[in-house]
């Protein structure tokens, strides 16, 4: 106990130290020379997404269901005075829906937001880190890139395709809809 | 022969003896009856004898009477009287004696009734020419004389005692007849008599012979056999009690090393009669030892309570600081999206937002150092927990051992009591065992008695079983001797 108090107060010493010291350092001047993403994920699948493609990242937040015939809209919630339309990543991505995903990030090239199920945290990375994939094996080709960074590789979701592939859904279960209906008349 | 199979040999000899006994008595008292028979036949050829005799005599004497009664009347002497006075004497004796040699033949009697007259008349004829001579002389007495009537009457006298004398020669004659008969019977039933008899004992001792010499035969080789299989059974009757003997001094020594072990358990019983007393002093010490350390289990149980209580307490603790540290870790992660949203904001507002997204990006890195301490903190409280936790597991366990020691301290104490009580017990059980043992040593002393008094038994029966066999041998060589005089054949 008493070592695990003393690393405590060591911790706690060096995290005042980084913290006045993130004071008294001049900017850094090489800010814009990396990458940030957000590891995250997706029903059970790792996935990175770029902050530059969302415009919020917000947790447990409210969402309203509403009547529809797309099977990824969780419903609708309230952000910073705009309401949004809220879809489900996983089932976006072709994974097998999960229950209530906490986290949400708003894209950034359009109001919609995106609920996966756990944030994992923030990485910088260096832009050669992320290399172009070879063959897309995972949706419609939503991630094309992967992460390689301090032995971690993750694909890279890209946010705007799948946002443009809400279009291609709703078609889908559209169809799917029209079937059903059809082969019950039959 | 199979009637008298069953016969004994006494009642086979007595039957014999006595049919040859009845065969000899019977000829006997036949021989007996004839020769009686005989005797009485001679007695009545005497009688008819006798009979002639008298008869004559009679005929002589009136002869003789009328010889002297004419010498007397010639004469006239009286000395001729002589023959005629004894004729008158002699005379009613002689017919009565001839009526009673006659007495069993009537026609005799008849004449001897009709002759008696006929004599009287003659006699007092002869008296009167006497007696006329004697008074008249001579010649009143010839011319008497010569009438014949005296004549007459001796004829008649001569014709009856003719007549009498001829029925007695016949009846003589008959009963030399039946006398010669008889004697001829009595002595042809002598001759076969005898030989029959002879014939019939030979022919009974042959019989007895035969059946005896079969039967003893039988019965001594039966003996004979019987005495091989009794001296068959006295040489195993001989070995049994030599094995008995032995096995009796096995014994013997046995009961003898059972006695030295008997002492020394009666020994061994004293000294754990000893050790029993000193174990129950050993554990009445030791009750008061248990009760003391009972005493201290209860404090130690009541410190373990505590303890208990304390790390309970701590537990809680450690969950309060648990939920602060939720609280901690979701302001850091709050503060990582905020310092997130910031540096999205700060991207969005360009040149003028960089030196924000410095602060907003040191604000996430601290918020993400933030969380790892909160992580490493939560770790740290989590395995505190975890210690508490399993401290509260020991301790309970602990508690529950304090418990169950105390329990079975408690059964301890009980266990001592019962054991003080028990070696109470065991104390005077070892007393009983060592009185009885030395009982059991007198008893295995008698017993050794007896089994040397047995021993000693055996080696008499041992010698008695071989003077049997002895014996026995001798029983045999007798049925071989006693078979061979019996029936050789049989012997050989």
């Amino acid at each position: 106990m008493t070592d695990a108090r003393a690393g405590l107060a060591k911790q706690a010493a060096k995290l005042r130290a980084a913290f006045d010291a993130a004071y008294a350092a001049p900017p850094r001047r090489d800010a814009a020379a990396g990458q940030d993403l957000l590891t995250i994920r997706a029903g059970s699948e790792p996935y990175v997404i770029r902050v530059s493609d969302i415009a919020g990242l917000f947790v447990d937040r409210k969402i309203t269901p509403v009547p529809a015939n797309d099977a990824s809209l969780l419903g609708i919630a309230g952000f910073r005075g705009t309401i949004v339309p809220v879809h489900s990543l996983p089932v976006l991505l072709g994974l097998p829906a999960t229950h209530a995903p906490r986290w949400l990030v708003i894209a950034a090239a359009t109001s919609v937001a995106l609920a996966f199920d756990a944030f994992e945290g923030h990485l910088r990375v260096r832009s050669d880190s992320i290399v172009p994939q070879q063959s897309s094996a995972r949706g419609c080709g939503f991630a094309p890139e992967f992460m390689h960074h301090a032995g971690i590789v993750r694909p890279v979701l890209h946010l705007v395709s799948v946002i443009a592939s809400l279009g291609c859904h709703r078609a889908q279960t559209a169809i799917h809809e029209r079937n059903e209906k059809h082969e019950s008349f039959q | 022969m199979s009637l008298f199979s069953n016969w004994t040999v006494g009642r086979r000899l007595i039957a014999g003896f006595g049919l040859s006994a009845f065969t000899l008595l019977l000829i006997a008292l036949v021989s007996y009856r004839n020769a009686n028979l005989l005797i009485e036949n001679d007695a009545l050829v005497d009688l008819s004898h006798q009979v002639r005799l008298e008869l004559a005599d009679v005929l002589s004497v009136m002869k003789d009477a009328e010889t002297g009664q004419r010498g007397y009347v010639i004469s006239g002497d009286e000395s001729y009287l002589e023959p005629y006075k004894a004729a008158v004497n002699s005379l009613p004796t002689t017919l009565a004696d001839l009526r009673k040699l006659t007495a069993d033949t009537p026609e005799q009697q008849r004449r001897l009734a009709s002759i008696a007259p006929i004599i009287d008349a003659k006699l007092e004829e002869l008296k009167n020419i006497i007696d006329l001579r004697r008074s008249q002389g001579f010649d009143a007495a010839a011319k008497l004389v010569v009438t014949n009537a005296g004549k007459t009457q001796m004829d008649q006298i001569r014709a009856i005692v003719a007549a009498a004398d001829q029925e007695a020669r016949d009846v003589l004659k008959q009963r030399s007849e039946e006398a010669r008969a008889s004697a001829d019977m009595t002595e042809n039933i002598i001759l076969w008599g005898g030989l029959a008899g002879t014939l019939a004992v030979c022919a009974i001792g042959w019989l007895i012979t035969q059946s005896l010499s079969q039967q003893i035969g039988s019965a001594v080789g039966q003996v004979r056999n019987s005495s091989t299989e009794l001296q068959a059974a006295a040489n195993q009757q001989a070995s049994g009690a030599k094995e008995q003997a032995t096995a009796m001094a096995e014994i013997s020594t046995t009961i003898s090393e059972l006695l030295a072990t008997s002492r020394q358990i009666a020994e061994s019983a004293q000294r754990v009669a000893q050790n029993a007393e000193e174990t129950a002093n050993a554990a009445r010490s030791g009750h008061g030892t248990v009760d003391q350390t009972h005493e201290s289990i209860s404090g130690i149980r009541r410190q373990v309570d505590q303890i208990v209580s304390h790390m309970l307490e701590l537990g809680k603790k450690s969950q309060e600081i648990g939920a602060v540290l939720d609280i901690v870790s979701e302001l850091a992660e709050q503060t990582n999206i905020l310092a997130i949203n910031a540096t999205i904001e700060a991207a969005g507002a360009g040149d003028a937002g960089k030196r924000f997204a410095v602060v907003a990006e040191e604000i996430r890195n601290l918020a993400d150092r933030v969380g790892g301490s909160t992580k490493e903190v939560r770790a740290l409280i989590d395995d505190v927990r975890s210690a508490v936790n399993t401290t509260v597991m020991a301790t309970e366990t602990g508690s529950k051992a304090v418990d169950a020691g105390s329990r079975q301290f408690g059964d301890l104490a009980s266990a001592f009591k019962q054991i003080a009580s028990l070696v109470a017990t065991t104390t005077d059980a070892a007393r009983e065992i060592e009185l009885s043992t030395k009982q059991q040593s007198t008893a295995v002393e008698q017993v050794n008695v007896a089994v040397a008094n047995v021993t000693q038994a055996s080696v008499e029966t041992e010698t008695s079983a071989g003077q049997t066999l002895q014996t026995v041998s001798q029983m045999a060589s007798l049925s071989r001797d006693l078979l061979r005089i019996i029936t050789p054949h049989m012997a050989a």
